[in-house]
């Protein structure tokens, strides 16, 4: 007598099989492994090009800086009867410029009366009649916006990370619970799980041609990743708040910021999380803020497999942002190939191709907003938030284990009280927080 | 002949038919009104089961909806509805038959441990299906996170215990306003108690209106453990060792609330929730931050003044003693294991400080079943679970052991300041023993002595126990737990013991 499960991705996907165009080419692979090197029929994943019609979709975006621009223009692009009316953030030339792009890329005017500026400027956003909003501030704040948007009962697109500390993810975890139960929809910004070749390859895994999962590696290393200098004019906060992927306590540091992307493709195909973790890191070449730039983690699922985890963001060193899972009986890059235990290649994604021969990518971040948007048009639930909750969790706990040298575990972690973020009340002005870079260990 | 018994077959079928459908309908019938609040509340005339139902959130609620007794105390229909209801039915009938119901414990039977035999989980799921509605707190949230991540260990009713049956002593909150209590303008102590040589002394609480006795317990050697043919022996209480204990002070009675008050308002950290197993390093715990306020009603409404206090951590009561030792200028502490055995046996040797069998006193045996437990002497010494009624009493309540010690035994459990383990007797080097102190590490604590809730057996001298951190935080929804009070233990309490210093010339 549960209340019912919203339906799973791969149910949805499935479910939206109409009007959908397949993926093409799978089952000439599949013919191409040998028999016996599945043990369970393929469950090949389908997509939408586009997002289903039915009810107009009003939009507000919270947060308009890079990614909430870029997320407002990938939902219009999503598909038709889709409108964006209000905006909020905490600058006002943040709103005037999404203002103008969105002006002048897809002649979309927004009334001043739904343009809000400030710390709160989301509350009064919410009390408007919407039914999307689109969460991209700084990850800090994610939690409580998000917490608002499901008591404002509106479906949500929000970017990773949902947290930056335990409590923080935990609610996150709460929230999409209540979401479901709301009948809500939520996409959360981990992409890849959007993605047409990360699907096939899913779906090839779940059918075991790898047979069992038994390690992963995961890897975002990049150069140096952007930074703003203080300016005279500027605030302490709002100086943060513009170079915010320098700060742990608005970004999480990178491993919770950029690579949970890579942790939650981990996760997702292993099927869980690690219950506890033994990471280092240290800050060598980074410019501004508090931020480690560079980690490196052993997170352990469940005694027997182990997630090697690493990022970067330093210049003039070997870069990667990749994944590879190891099976029993083979190996993959879940992002398009799947090789048997001696490297022969069993399948490889290709794109599918148009009339013309040109091949079709996939725009993940369109997709996300058509998956979103054609849940809600079909009454079919998605809600990934507390999945992603879970990822974000654990590069959480791979960042806490390097600040501390220590091994953290799960159960920490889902009973841990760690909230980084100011003591006082968060307003433009000096920032009451602890910026002691982590040093772990002692002489 | 044919048509005349195909004629019969069929009126025997037909009748048959009506007699089945008569038997369905009528056995429908006695469901149905064996069913009703009425029916039940006719045998079921203990104390306040009604009354405490009607002012319950089942029934005093704002959407007008009645919960009946069968939608808790039965599963769902289809869900082995019929066969629970016959189960009760006959053991109800039996009850309200051969037995009288004033002789019944009801405040045992409200305890979560039965209670939860008599609520079905399905039955609060089968209305209540969604544990995150919108406006649900940021407590109730965590709380409900918590629940389903302890799958299976966790009832609905370890936390919502009084939503059936109204009950103001329980609280399930933040208890904010305990330990504040408007006080007259009682004389406070400005001294604490002086020592004059080794001799019984009473301690005051500068700063409070508190006072307690101490007994000297004159140094000695005693064999601690139990001989193997010790009835009810448990494998933990030997080898029996030969020990010597130092001369040293001991509380008469259990600190009671009136003394764990005094602590509290003291030191007590109005609102502070971050002190947690988690994230203080013990070291770094200062004596004086004292402890939140607690989680619920840990004194259970059953009293405070001298009765025990219960439910504080170990920890908690470290902390109380190290207070205790600041403010009086004396060394206060948790007693040994040693030294807590060797305070309750005053100088016998047998199961209790008393004359007795174990075998006697208990509920258990066909002779005790028979011919009724002989409590005549243990009710003189020892609040256990014959005569307790399931709750703690007062120290007036029992007499004296030899050393002039009440409630050693039963009560409440007390903690020693040892780590526990299984065969800490045997790991001791061999010979006599100088005021041993347990291992080294451990897991939990020692406690001693048995509980109100405890049967003869658990309540002799010689019996160990030890704290369940786990068990005893089980339905705290603080995340991280309290480090200062029991959420689900409300048997455990301590007693301090003062170290003596000889002097010269004592």
């Amino acid at each position: 007598m549960k209340p019912t499960k919203p339906t799973s991705r791969r149910r949805f996907l499935e479910n939206t099989a109409l009007g959908a165009i397949g993926v093409i080419g799978a089952s000439k692979l599949i013919q191409s492994c040998a028999p016996g090197e599945t043990t369970a029929e393929v469950v090949e994943p389908v997509f939408l090009k586009t997002a289903v019609d039915g009810q107009p979709i009003r939009a507000g975006v919270v947060g308009c800086g890079g990614r909430g621009s870029g997320a407002a223009v990938n939902f219009l692009d999503a598909g038709p009867n889709l409108s964006i009316v209000a905006l909020a953030d905490v600058f006002q030339d943040r709103i005037d410029d999404l203002r103008k792009k969105l002006k002048d890329e897809k002649d979309v005017e927004l009334e001043d009366a739904n343009c809000f500026v400030g710390f709160d400027a989301y509350k009064k956003l919410l009390e408007l009649d919407l039914d999307y909003v689109i969460l991209a501030t700084p990850p800090y704040f994610r939690p409580e916006h998000f917490q608002a948007c499901v008591e404002a009962r509106k479906h949500v697109f929000m970017e990773k990370p949902v947290a930056v500390d335990p409590v923080g993810a935990r609610a996150v975890m709460a929230a999409s619970k209540q979401a479901e139960a709301a009948g809500l929809c939520v996409v959360t910004g981990t992409q890849r799980r959007h993605q047409w070749s990360y699907n096939n390859v899913k779906a090839r895994i779940d059918a075991g041609m790898i047979g069992d999962i038994v390690a992963t590696n995961v890897y975002w290393n990049q150069n140096q990743l952007w930074y703003r200098e203080n300016q005279s004019a500027w605030t302490e906060m709002e100086w943060m708040i513009r170079d915010w992927v320098n700060w742990t306590w608005l970004s999480g540091d990178h491993i919770v910021e950029q690579h949970v992307h890579n942790i939650d493709v981990s996760n997702w195909f292993v099927g869980t999380h690690p219950v506890e973790a033994v990471g280092m890191g240290s800050r060598l070449r980074r410019k501004t803020g508090d931020c480690y730039d560079n980690f490196s983690v052993d997170f352990i699922y469940d005694k027997t497999i182990h997630m090697n985890s690493m990022c970067r963001q330093i210049n003039d060193c070997a870069t990667s942002v990749s994944e590879y899972l190891r099976g029993n009986k083979g190996y993959t890059n879940p992002g398009g190939t799947i090789w048997d235990a001696e490297g022969n290649v069993l399948y490889e994604w290709k794109s599918p191709v148009d009339e013309a021969g040109e091949p079709v990518e996939n725009d993940p971040y369109v997709q996300e907003h058509i998956d979103l948007i054609s849940a809600i048009r079909e009454g079919k639930q998605i809600v990934e938030a507390e999945e992603t909750a879970r990822s974000v969790l654990t590069a959480i706990m791979g960042r806490i284990s390097a600040y501390t040298g220590k091994k953290v575990t799960w159960e920490e972690m889902m009973s841990s009280d760690i909230t980084i973020g100011p003591k006082s009340e968060i307003k433009l002005g000096p920032v009451d927080i602890d910026r002691t870079i982590p040093i772990a260990g002692s002489d | 002949m044919r048509p005349k018994r195909k004629r019969a077959g069929r009126i025997i079928f037909l009748s048959g038919m009506l007699v089945l459908a008569l038997i369905i309908f009528l056995g429908n019938k006695v469901v149905v009104k064996t069913s009703t609040d009425e029916y039940c509340a006719s045998c079921h005339i203990h104390p306040h089961s009604t009354q405490s139902w009607k002012r319950s959130t089942h029934v005093d609620n704002k959407m007008g909806i009645h919960v009946h007794c069968v939608d808790c105390h039965l599963p769902p229909h289809g869900e082995g509805y019929l066969v629970q209801k016959a189960k009760t039915g006959i053991r109800d009938v039996w009850a309200k038959t051969f037995r009288d119901s004033a002789s019944f414990n009801w405040e045992a039977k409200s305890q979560i441990e039965y209670a939860s035999h008599h609520t079905f989980e399905t039955s609060c799921i089968h209305c209540h299906q969604n544990n995150y509605p919108l406006g649900l707190t940021k407590e109730g949230r965590e709380a409900h996170l918590y629940y389903e991540r302890q799958a299976g260990e966790l009832h609905c009713i370890n936390c919502h215990i009084t939503v059936g049956h109204y009950d103001p002593d329980r609280l399930h909150a933040q208890n904010t306003g305990f330990g504040i209590v408007k006080t007259a303008s009682t004389e406070l102590y400005t001294e604490p108690g002086v020592i004059n040589g080794f001799n019984n002394f009473t301690e005051y609480i500068p700063g409070s209106a508190v006072s307690f006795d101490m007994i000297a317990i004159p140094g000695g050697t005693y064999m601690m453990g139990s001989p193997v043919d010790e009835p009810f022996r448990d494998q933990d209480e030997g080898p029996v060792r030969e020990v010597e204990i130092s001369p040293f002070f001991m509380a008469k009675i259990e600190a009671s609330w009136d003394e764990y008050m005094a602590f509290f308002k003291q030191t007590g950290a109005q609102g502070k929730s971050s002190d947690t197993y988690l994230n203080v390093a013990r070291e770094d715990v200062d004596g004086i931050s004292g402890p939140t306020p607690p989680y619920g009603a840990p004194d259970q409404g059953w009293g405070i003044g001298k009765m025990p206090a219960m439910s504080m951590t170990h920890h908690a009561a470290e902390v109380y003693c190290e207070w205790l030792t600041e403010i009086t200028g004396k060394t206060y502490r948790l007693p040994t294991e040693a030294e807590w055995e060797y305070a309750a046996r005053g100088g016998t040797t047998s199961p209790y400080f008393f004359e007795g069998d174990p075998r006697r006193y208990v509920d258990k045996g066909i002779r005790n079943r028979i011919f009724g437990v002989d409590t005549a002497v243990i009710n003189c010494y020892i609040i256990y679970a014959e005569n307790s009624g399931a709750r703690s009493r007062p120290p007036s309540a029992t007499r004296e052991n030899p050393f002039g010690l009440v409630n050693m035994l039963g009560n409440v459990l007390e903690f020693c300041s040892d780590w526990y383990a299984d065969e800490a007797y045997s790991q001791y080097a061999e010979g006599t023993l100088k005021d041993p102190s347990g291992p080294d590490s451990g897991e939990e604590y020692v406690v001693r002595g048995g509980s109100y809730r405890d049967g003869a057996e658990s309540v002799r001298c010689a019996s160990r126990d030890y704290t369940k951190t786990d068990a005893w935080l089980k339905t705290d929804p603080q995340i991280p737990k309290s480090v200062w009070w029991y959420s689900d233990c409300f048997y455990v309490g301590f007693r301090v013991v003062c170290e003596y210093e000889e002097m010269p010339g004592d």
